[in-house]
């Protein structure tokens, strides 16, 4: 099962990952990612609460979402990043670009 | 002391998981970090408690060197092992892996941005980055075998909560 789900509302695309995003776990989320950015989504939340691990491949599948959405005029927040992910955003310096 | 934690596994993504369990407890040796509330259904405890600042470390660092070694040295075809030399001491971490695939030149390696905005944002070139800054010491000497030695102390103040 991939450590992910989509739920999308009129008002927002909400990608809600679990367990561990890394680099077996990352092609899957890019494949979803290329499916989210061309609907233009005005608004999709990231949620990081049941994340529990992270590494470099898990961070730039969220990075490429980060861009599609914006370079379509979108807006994307990340919420919930604790622990071992949320150090490794901070180790990264993209703790403050992603207001967590 | 004890004798150091031998593993060896193939050389492909496949068998990372083993790794990082492998090491994720090694890690726990260390820092004496508690074991997840077993009730909770949502957490692996073996796998994805890494909430201790050494813990989180140590397993940060080590997957991107095995990512490292699966994709550059033996470019995810596999062929050969990554064999793991595990020394826990009571108040450090010490990592000893070796891979017979290509050598890695860690001097291409490119510096992240010293800036970072939206418009920098990396989306690659992070791993040694990341391995380098969670670790005390990381060397990298070029083989046959190639050998990565990862290094991390527990601070002196977590020694003894840990052992409180």
């Amino acid at each position: 099962m991939a450590p992910f789900e989509v739920h999308r509302t009129n008002e927002e695309t909400t990608l809600t990952i679990r367990g561990s995003l890394d680099i077996n776990s990352a092609p899957a989320l890019n494949d979803e990612i290329d499916k989210i950015v061309p609907t233009r989504p005005q608004k999709v939340v990231v949620d990081l609460a049941m994340l529990d691990l992270i590494d470099s491949s898990g961070v730039a599948a969220l990075v490429k979402l980060y861009k599609g959405v914006r370079n379509t005029g979108g807006a994307l927040m990340i919420t919930g990043a604790r622990d071992q992910p949320l150090a490794i955003f901070k180790l990264l310096r993209m703790d403050k670009v992603f207001n967590l | 002391m004890a004798p150091p934690i031998r593993l060896s596994v193939p050389g492909t993504l496949l068998y990372r998981p083993i790794a990082v369990r492998t090491v994720a407890e090694a890690a726990r040796l260390v820092s004496c970090s508690p074991t997840n509330d077993i009730k909770d259904p949502t957490i692996d405890p073996l796998v994805h408690d890494v909430r201790h600042p050494f813990d989180t470390a140590v397993v940060s660092a080590f997957m991107e060197i095995f990512n490292n070694i699966a994709i550059h040295a033996y470019q995810r075809r596999g062929g050969g092992t990554i064999e793991l030399t595990i020394t826990p001491t009571s108040d450090s971490l010490l990592i000893e892996v070796k891979d017979s695939g290509r050598p890695f030149d860690l001097g291409n390696v490119v510096p992240l941005p010293a800036d970072l905005d939206e418009e920098s944002l990396p989306e690659g070139g992070m791993g040694i980055h990341i391995a380098k800054t969670m670790l005390d010491d990381m060397t990298y000497t070029p083989g046959p075998p190639n050998l990565w030695r990862l290094y991390k102390r527990l601070p002196a103040a977590q020694v003894a909560v840990g052992r409180s």
